[in-house]
């Protein structure tokens, strides 16, 4: 296991941690140091170690990429996406400094302050980045990384271990617009590990970074019954069960510790995750499909646990649960697999094509996401999702479609105080593209990042 | 009656002219056209006295915006056919009694799409297609559905009819396959030795045949060794076609079409944007799918790889694109949009690269015809080919848009509210089909009012005629972006035709209970 063996790295650290220590170290030293300091970086380590998130921890101040940059935008249109409201504006200016958005508004009623160069867009339109929530991007291309498949259980393994800044398959996420990502751990377990939310365009993982972990990755697709002899659907509840009691019985310890009561715990790599996840600091990121799998995902780890819980690889008419989903306040994010189609028994449509996004839609859904599970299906085809969800009857006129490339997964991972939409104070990760991102004739013509310029046409259209 | 040539199409009327000999019996020459201007391709075949004994079947789709194919835009209007062929398009057309009419109003008319090759859409591959054809198959309906008429099918190019048989093979061995592979060096040295002895060979039988006649000792020259195949490629017969993606393997291909003066079809041609200007100058088609991911080989220091530009850039430089999925089958796994019921999607991505959007309509339509040899009767809409047209509910390439009828030889065969595949998505709701709700998204909102979430408006795109997945008024001939349970609203705005790269009409004020 990640972390085992690797206890003398630092006798300062509890062992524990020292998986994720070592990532931090590892990247640190392949970039030739870091901007923090060291004693800033030890109080990370200890900040993380103590199992609470860490993204930025207290004290530490981990610059955004764009500081000292300060510019602002004018497009024809500027889709905000903020939450709730209209979501876009006409002829819009943003205003971007040192890595967040300073204003947004008309270009009528937003001042472009003194000394800040003004990019005039012409007739694009400006966008927040958009988050895919299941990829697979951020590592070597070899599924090695990041699918651990000895044990049938590793919720103590971190994919940020296997970060790689600037690879050719995060490159293609941000030609294509694509700025967050949750690097997750394969499904080749019934629990894969955890997974890191990461920006794409950085070359530094402390950088990248958004949250670690980023979710915790179950599976209750098909994939995991690969384990082993082969497992049912029994056998598996069983196990995620069993893990997720063990859990959460040891971060109640830590509580009760924490608050006074009772004696410090040993550190236990394995369940640290679920220190997080009983705070509600993170969630459980389900590769979930098909109508069963689907409620117990919702059933077990909601209903059962309280844990926050997203369907994510939503898929093959797992909408038929959405009743349940809306009462435990579960949230959709659909794809790669975006529309079913007559194939009984496993799914019946009746002779139909449907949207697998509509269907969630239609039974009351308001926040219903797109996800590509990149580079099984090419990570820049995040946007194809929506636009085939649309083709095949989920409802865009009120901009779900862009909401469900990006502050819908924002809100989902929990992010969205940072990224998904273009608002005063969030991270101003921007993409400039020709019109509808729906629409694959529109190409994305530039990319930011806090603020700072990580891809341009100019440069050489890559998609 | 318009029915403007096309161009660039002078180089085809020999290849026209030999693919006649297998569609004559289907083809019925236009005499009773009214436009008596003679189009290449329309010459008075023998076909046509048999025909006449036959009994009349007319067809009709009436008001519709007819996109030609040509580069035309014919407003408001109506397409008649005669046993399966274009006789006039026009304004006012006098349609005979007991002809089948469609209305169209509201809605546009494209030619049906052309897939240069499928898998599946038949029931049956290759030249035995019409003894394994099922005409009513599940498939065939979904490739009507996504709008393919035509499609290549193994050597075969062939019609997607319905219910019918006869009639299903166009163009039988329409091209000549070849091997070249700069991995392989002896299919070079091979292709280059066979290229070489046929040249000859067909230089000695013309030299003999214009001297025949005076001299009557010639005798005709020996025909040992020459490959027929590639005789029919160098006589213009048939279309050489390679599967080549390196630029080593299209820079040798281009070098050959122009020393032995073939045209190539080049299936891949992943880095074709390298040697555009070659390929450009050899004549070639190329049959790619804009999507196409590729790296170049890190050992090479030249340009190469994949390039979403590479149709764009093909193009640009006179190549003839044909554009078509990754998965040439019909897969409903799930993964939807890289299969061959999406081919406008496929389109949409070269158009991202840059490439135009005529050119684009063109890669799914005509030029896919020219390379099955059967663009005289298919490809685009004009008097004297076969009626094969798609209705449709907007812009062909856009992402929404459905077929909401498709005609194959002036036979409807497919109506989106009849089958089971797509009725449920965004249905039709009116007798006149147009659309009936407009979501207005450029709505001045009161600052004051309650924060209401609208889509955004069109904005003036680099293409300027693609409108974003919200729907606007501007769209006129876009879906209605509603609910099926939605009440059809009346918006006063029935009859909007805004056509591609038009400016966005007058905003409405929009119906929040449409929600």
């Amino acid at each position: 296991m990640l972390g085992v063996g690797h206890t003398t790295a630092d006798p300062r650290l509890p062992s524990a941690l020292c998986g994720a220590a070592l990532a931090v170290f590892l990247c640190a030293c392949a970039a030739g140091g870091t901007s923090a300091s060291e004693r800033e970086r030890e109080r990370e380590l200890a900040a993380r170690a103590g199992g609470r998130l860490a993204s930025p921890p207290e004290g530490v101040q981990i610059p955004l990429a764009g500081e000292g940059q300060r510019f602002a935008l004018r497009a024809a249109k500027v889709l905000t996406v903020e939450h709730s409201g209209r979501g876009f504006v006409d002829d819009g200016i943003v205003v971007v400094k040192d890595g967040r958005i300073e204003a947004v508004g008309p270009a009528s009623e937003t001042p472009v302050p003194e000394g800040y160069p003004l990019v005039d867009l012409g007739t694009r339109w400006v966008m927040p980045g958009m988050v895919d929530l299941h990829t697979h991007v951020a590592g070597s291309e070899s599924a090695n990384d990041i699918n651990d498949m000895v044990l049938q259980t590793n919720e103590g393994l971190r994919a940020s271990c296997a970060v790689l800044p600037g690879t050719e398959l995060l490159k293609r996420e941000l030609s294509a617009g694509v700025t967050t990502v949750l690097f997750i751990p394969g499904s080749g377990t019934n629990i894969g590990g955890q997974g890191v939310l990461l920006k794409t365009g950085l070359d530094q993982y402390e950088s990248m970074r958004v949250r670690d972990p980023g979710s915790l990755k179950i599976a209750q697709g098909d994939n995991p019954t690969r384990w082993g002899y082969g497992m049912g659907r029994g056998m598996m509840n069983y196990h995620i069960r069993t893990q997720v009691r063990k859990g959460l019985a040891y971060a109640k310890s830590w509580r009760e510790h924490e608050q006074g009561r009772g004696a410090r715990p040993e550190i236990d790599p394995q369940f640290e995750v679920f220190r997080a996840l009983f705070e509600k600091d993170t969630q459980i990121s389900t590769h979930t499909q098909i109508y069963q799998l689907v409620l117990t995902t919702m059933t077990m780890l909601k209903g059962e646990f309280d844990l926050d819980v997203y369907i994510d690889h939503g898929e093959w008419r797992g909408y038929l649960a959405t009743p349940v989903a809306l009462r435990l306040g579960v949230n959709a994010i659909c794809g790669p697999r975006e529309i079913d189609s007559p194939a009984p028994p496993r799914v019946d449509t009746d002779g139909r094509i449907e949207s697998v996004s509509a269907g969630y839609q239609s039974r009351g859904m308001t926040e219903v996401g797109f996800n590509t599970d990149a580079p099984v299906v090419p990570g820049e085809e995040l946007a194809l999702q929506a636009t085939m969800g649309v083709r095949y009857g989920f409802r865009g006129d009120r901009m779900e479609a862009v909401r469900g490339l990006t502050i819908v997964p924002a809100r989902t991972a929990g992010i969205a105080h940072r990224v998904g939409s273009i608002e005063v104070g969030k991270d101003a990760d921007l993409v400039v593209i020709g019109g509808d991102p729906a629409d694959p004739r529109h190409g994305v013509e530039c990319v930011f990042i806090e603020g700072l310029k990580v891809y341009d046409v100019e440069e050489g259209r890559r998609w | 009656m318009r029915s403007p040539m096309p161009r660039n199409r002078s180089l085809w009327l020999a290849l026209a002219a030999f693919s006649f000999a297998a569609p004559l019996a289907l083809w019925s020459a236009p005499a009773w056209a009214q436009d008596p201007a003679p189009k290449e391709g329309d010459k008075p075949a023998e076909g046509q006295d048999s025909k006449k004994e036959e009994k009349e079947e007319w067809f009709a789709v009436t008001n519709g915006d007819v996109f030609t194919g040509t580069g035309s835009l014919l407003r408001g209007m109506t397409i008649l056919a005669k046993n399966g062929v274009i006789v006039e398009i026009a304004g006012e057309v006098d349609i005979p009694e007991g002809a089948k009419v469609l209305d169209a109003k509201g809605l546009r008319i494209y030619p049906g799409l052309v897939a240069v090759s499928s898998a599946g859409l038949f029931g049956g591959t290759g030249s035995e297609l019409e003894d394994s054809v099922d005409p009513f198959s599940s498939r065939m309906v979904l490739g009507l559905a996504s709008g393919i008429t035509s499609s290549g099918v193994g050597s075969v190019a062939a019609k997607l009819k319905r219910g019918e048989i006869k009639g299903v093979v166009m163009r039988d061995k329409y091209s000549t396959t070849l091997a070249f592979s700069t991995n392989n060096p002896s299919t070079k040295r091979n292709l280059a030795e066979k290229l070489e002895l046929t040249a000859r060979y067909l230089r000695e039988f013309r030299d003999y045949e214009s001297k025949k006649a005076s001299n009557k000792d010639l005798k005709e020259p020996p025909k040992k060794g020459v490959d027929s195949s590639i005789l029919s490629v160098l006589k213009g017969e048939t279309l050489a076609r390679f599967n080549a993606d390196s630029r080593e393997d299209l820079l040798g291909i281009a070098r050959l079409a122009q020393k032995y003066g073939f045209r190539p079809v080049i299936d891949g041609c992943g880095e074709g944007w390298t040697v555009a200007d070659e390929l450009g100058r050899a004549g070639a088609f190329a049959i790619l799918t804009p999507r196409d991911r590729n790296d170049k080989s890190e050992a090479l220091v030249r340009p190469g790889g994949s390039s979403i530009e590479n149709a764009a850039i093909l193009h640009a430089h006179g190549v003839q694109v044909a554009i078509i999925p990754s998965t040439r089958g019909v897969d409903l796994g799930g993964i939807a949009g890289r299969d061959i019921i999406h081919l406008p999607i496929e389109a949409d991505f070269a158009v991202r690269g840059g490439l135009p959007e005529s050119a684009a309509i063109a890669a799914i339509t005509v030029v896919p015809a020219r390379i099955l040899g059967v663009d005289h009767r298919v490809g685009t809409i004009e008097v004297g080919k076969d009626c094969d047209l798609l209705v449709m509910d907007g812009d062909l390439l856009h992402y929404q848009t459905f077929v909401q009828y498709a005609v194959v030889d002036g036979k409807q065969v497919y109506d989106k509210e009849a089958e089971l595949w797509f009725a449920h998505i965004r249905p039709r709701t009116t007798a006149s089909l147009a659309p009936d709700v407009r979501v207005d998204p450029g709505e001045e909102v009161d600052p004051n009012a309650p924060p209401k979430v609208d889509p955004p408006k069109e904005g003036d795109g680099p293409e300027g005629s693609t409108p974003p997945e919200e729907k606007k008024p501007g769209d006129g001939d876009a879906p209605p972006e509603k609910k099926p349970e939605d009440p059809p609203k009346d918006s006063g705005d029935p009859e909007s035709t805004g056509g591609e790269g038009g400016p966005a009409p007058e905003s409405k004020p929009e119906d929040s209970s449409g929600r």
